[in-house]
């Protein structure tokens, strides 16, 4: 005990060290520059002089007897090793659980009626910047009179893939169907990100996440869409939040069910040790400091106890991912932790890991199938070398801030709680802010219907506004 | 005045308590542990080549960046190749043969089977009794990283060296890795893995002994000789774990200032540019570090399943660790100081026992609570001690951290060349700077 708390002190001199040699990026106001848009070219080789084939075409996820029994020959021979006495999800996935998980895979799950319910929406590839972009498209199936249906962009993360919108997209392009207002509908575009699933992985190092905000930028305009909303969580966060920093004037609104800041200065330190003797002298509200503190326990140590994988494929993603595209059971247990821990953190106490009580196996697996068919798992690790390998806070677009309207679905479950104090910081127009009541990171999948009204209501609010200012 | 405090280690000669522990699966039996010391075999068999080769032969690979050399980890395009040479090449039969070529034996401590390989002179002077020296390996090595300087050190004189000190060298595996058996428990950390190694040596005999080791055996040799020092005749370590010491601050200061706190030339060499050569190399290399000490189980799941991604995530280290600039080249300058069969023989080791797994939850059992947590980490050593300074070590402890830790520091060397993984690459050099610091020892 005397040892935690002078552990505590020690990290109170470090963290005052490192505040007052940040003290001058208090001072330095956010600039309100746009970022420039970002052109490139990921393709093998050398770019051709020839004019880039724009064409959309139309795409269908396919499979095959062959990629079947290769996937099942491999599940056959998988080698697990025994888990430690009593140590449930504290060491990772514990192995006795993914046997049972592995049975599941084998015996019951059914990837060729899978692939049908990937499927049902219709899905594009076309060539930008190089590299073949796949994307979901989904339009309304019914407009009311004189309605135009409203585009929406949302981008996934990592581990996840587009696959993780497929029960959120009916609730926002046919609210009527499922007992939600059918004041505002949405056509929704759910791209996959350069390196996931059946988008081409770039040939070129340097693709972050500006270059695909970028990409994704250009699809909406192939598309037709000069006024778009935005949504993401994960680097769905980060893609969106650049695509409303380059091109403020076609986002007419963003909306994020995850927020991070990397700019971290004195306000930030004095919050952390402070805000809760005197939390609205930092802006922070009851459920803030409910989510926030203590705070070396839900967010020191959390960052340290749950970002290992962020540093090995920030810094080694060949490495880290070479196993996992050879071995589909160790891709599951790296994936399948994610699903459990940052659902709720407290699932790693359970010898299941609390896996089947948010997500059913068949969509998990779904979601885990995409990495595995594509062979993507090592380029979508490398999207954190890209975005992460000078150090966080270093890029142009960490201290550029966000004008377009913003709505923030902060869920309790999120890995680390932001409160809107912090966030107004980067994103100086912020219209909506909610607590949720339950859900955590992967907010789409796991509650959608929550995720969906809060969409709803925050377009409501723009467009009421921009009503307002038309007026 | 904290800082001050908690920088300051205790100077008092304490030892760390001598506990005790249970490892094996279920509850401790009742009858008293079997001490006997069994002969062992390494073995293969067709069955198990065979599994080797066809997993090989569906191994899925991922095309590299172009132009990314090592800068994103293990290049895939010159793993093709070595996969190619592990397929068609490599002779796994012949390697057993080459592992056996000293003698084996397991014996059971504390609930676990330990294996190790016990090497006596085959020629001793008249009247001479042979220095038991007890080396310990690291990760991602093994006992097979000491084959090339046991000899050197067991039969100077077939190798042209001073017969002045002839030992016996006992090389074990640390449970978990290769052929000893993992915990079945929870909490089997380097003090845990000392303790067990030097009831070793008590059971083979042994009150008084020379300890050598790098990476996790530096660690766990330090805690032996924390733990029973008057057993310990020296310690000789090629690589430091910096741990609460006010010097290794220092060198934030600047250049200038180094030279003012008595680091050499060699050290500001080293040291300088800090943000480059300390910092950035710190949080570039230590990612599988990071993930081990906090998610073993699931970084290692893949890694036990297909031996080529096994292969690329140890391999990448006997890059890396063995000169950092071997990152510019295409194939990670591998094949420079290593051959293709021993490194495989290394890996195989590691895949035929299946102990990736294993041998991860070592770093969460160490570091998993955090840094600067165990007794051990604040306590000094009072046993004579050695130290190679190799000059492409992931880190340099320069000889004013090393002497912090270990007061008696009777000899540092700067070694004329080498990297991380010492005894394996320049067994030579290794072994001189071990015999000089015997003969350090001996006039004690």
């Amino acid at each position: 005990e005397f040892c935690s708390s002078l552990a505590g002190i020690m990290l109170l001199e470090v963290l005052l060290v490192l505040g007052s040699l940040l003290i001058y990026f208090l001072f330095s106001k956010k600039k309100e520059e746009m970022l420039p848009f970002k052109d490139g070219w990921w393709g093998r080789g050398q770019k051709p002089v020839t004019k880039e084939d724009s064409s959309i075409r139309p795409f269908k996820v396919e499979t095959t007897e062959e990629e079947l029994s290769d996937l099942f020959r491999r599940l056959d021979q998988a080698r697990f090793s025994e888990p430690l006495e009593n140590s449930c999800f504290h060491y990772g996935t514990n192995s006795v659980h993914l046997r049972k998980v592995v049975s599941y895979w084998k015996n019951q799950f059914n990837w060729k009626k899978q692939v049908e319910v990937l499927n049902k929406f219709p899905q594009f590839k076309t060539k930008i910047q190089g590299i073949d972009i796949h994307f979901v498209h989904v339009k309304p199936p019914r407009l009311p009179e004189g309605q135009a249906a409203k585009p929406l962009l949302m981008v996934h993360g990592w581990p996840g893939s587009f696959y993780e919108f497929y029960k959120i997209i009916p609730l926002l392009t046919d609210p009527a169907s499922h007992g939600l207002s059918d004041e505002h509908i949405f056509e929704v575009i759910c791209p996959s990100i350069p390196g996931y699933g059946f988008s081409e992985a770039p040939h070129k190092k340097d693709f972050n996440s500006v270059s695909a905000a970028s990409v994704f930028y250009e699809l909406m305009l192939r598309l037709g869409f000069n006024e778009f909303y935005t949504q993401g969580g994960d680097w769905g966060w980060l893609i969106c939040t650049n695509l409303a920093q380059i091109a403020p004037n076609h986002v007419k609104g963003l909306h994020l069910n995850m927020v991070s800041v990397s700019k971290l200065g004195l306000t930030h330190l004095l919050s952390v040790l402070l805000g809760r003797c005197f939390p609205r002298l930092f802006g922070l509200q009851d459920e803030d400091i409910r989510r926030m503190f203590p705070f070396l326990k839900k967010g020191l140590y959390r960052i340290l106890s749950e970002s290992g994988y962020a540093h090995i494929q920030a810094t080694k993603p060949d490495t880290a991912g070479c196993g996992l595209n050879d071995s589909p059971v160790g891709l599951a247990a790296y994936i399948l932790e994610k699903f459990s821990s940052w659902t709720d953190i407290e699932f790693q106490n359970l010898e299941d890991g609390g896996l089947e009580r948010k997500f059913s196996l068949d969509d998990l697996l779904t979601n885990i199938m995409i990495y595995w068919v594509s062979g993507c798992i090592v380029s979508s690790m490398r999207f954190y070398k890209e975005n992460l390998q000078k150090g966080i806070g270093t890029q142009k677009h960490e201290k550029l801030t966000v004008q377009v309207p913003t709505g923030i679905a902060s869920f309790p479950n999120e890995i680390l709680h932001t409160p809107q104090a912090w966030a107004k910081k980067k994103y100086t127009n912020i219209i909506s802010f909610h607590f949720m009541p339950r859900g955590g990171h992967f907010a789409a999948l796991e509650e959608p219907e929550l995720l969906a009204k809060d969409i709803l209501q925050f377009v409501d609010k723009v467009e009421k506004e921009q009503l307002w200012k038309k007026k | 005045g904290f800082v001050i405090y908690w920088f300051v280690s205790r100077d008092k000669e304490e030892t760390l308590p001598l506990e005790d522990g249970w490892w094996g699966p279920g509850s401790k039996p009742s009858a008293k542990e079997d001490e006997s010391i069994r002969p062992f075999k390494v073995e293969t068999s067709d069955e198990e080549i065979k599994d080797l080769h066809q997993r090989i032969d569906r191994f899925r690979a991922s095309p590299p960046l172009e132009g990314s050399r090592f800068h994103y980890g293990f290049n895939s395009s010159y793993l093709k190749k070595v996969v190619s040479f592990w397929r068609n090449e490599f002779d796994w039969r012949k390697q057993v043969e080459i592992l056996n070529q000293y003698p084996h034996f397991k014996t059971k401590i504390e609930g676990l089977d330990i294996h190790f390989i016990h090497v006596k002179p085959p020629q001793l002077p008249s009247g001479r009794t042979p220095k038991p020296l007890l080396m310990v390996h690291g990760w991602p090595g093994s006992f097979y990283e000491f084959y090339k300087i046991i000899p050197l050190l067991t039969d100077p004189k077939t190798h042209g060296l001073s017969d002045e000190h002839v030992f016996e060298v006992i090389c074990p595996s640390i449970p978990g890795y290769g052929f000893s058996e993992a915990s079945s428990k929870k909490g089997l950390n380097s003090v845990a893995t000392a303790r067990i190694f030097y009831k070793l040596m008590s059971r083979l005999g042994f009150q008084k002994f020379y300890i050598q080791g790098g990476d996790w055996g530096s660690l766990i040799c330090t805690n032996i000789a924390q733990m029973v020092p008057n057993h310990v005749k020296g310690l000789h370590l090629n690589m430091s774990f910096i741990s609460r010491n006010i010097y290794s601050l220092t060198p934030l200061l600047g250049q200038r200032f180094g030279r003012f706190l008595g680091y050499t030339e060699k050290d500001l060499e080293l040291l300088y540019p800090f943000k480059e050569k300390v910092f950035y190399n710190i949080m570039r290399e230590s990612g599988y570090l990071h993930i081990q000490a906090t998610k073993p189980d699931t970084v290692g799941c893949a890694l036990n399943d297909s031996p080529v991604g096994l292969a690329a995530y140890i391999l990448e280290k006997f890059s890396t660790w063995t000169k950092s600039e071997y990152r510019e080249l295409e194939d990670g300058g591998l094949e420079r100081k290593f051959s293709l069969e021993d490194l495989l023989t290394n890996i195989m080791i590691y895949w035929t026992t299946g102990t990736i797994v294993s041998s991860q939850r070592f770093y969460k059992e160490n570091l998993g609570q955090g840094v600067m947590v165990h007794r051990h980490e604040g306590m000094k050593v009072f046993v004579p001690t050695g130290y190679s300074a190799f000059p492409s070590e992931i880190l340099h402890a320069p000889e004013k951290w090393v002497k912090v830790k270990y007061p008696k520091l009777i000899s540092y060397s700067y070694m004329e060349r080498g990297g991380h993984f010492a005894a394996f690459e320049e067994p030579k050099l290794l072994a001189q700077d071990i015999r000089k610091f015997v003969s350090l020892a001996e006039l004690q």
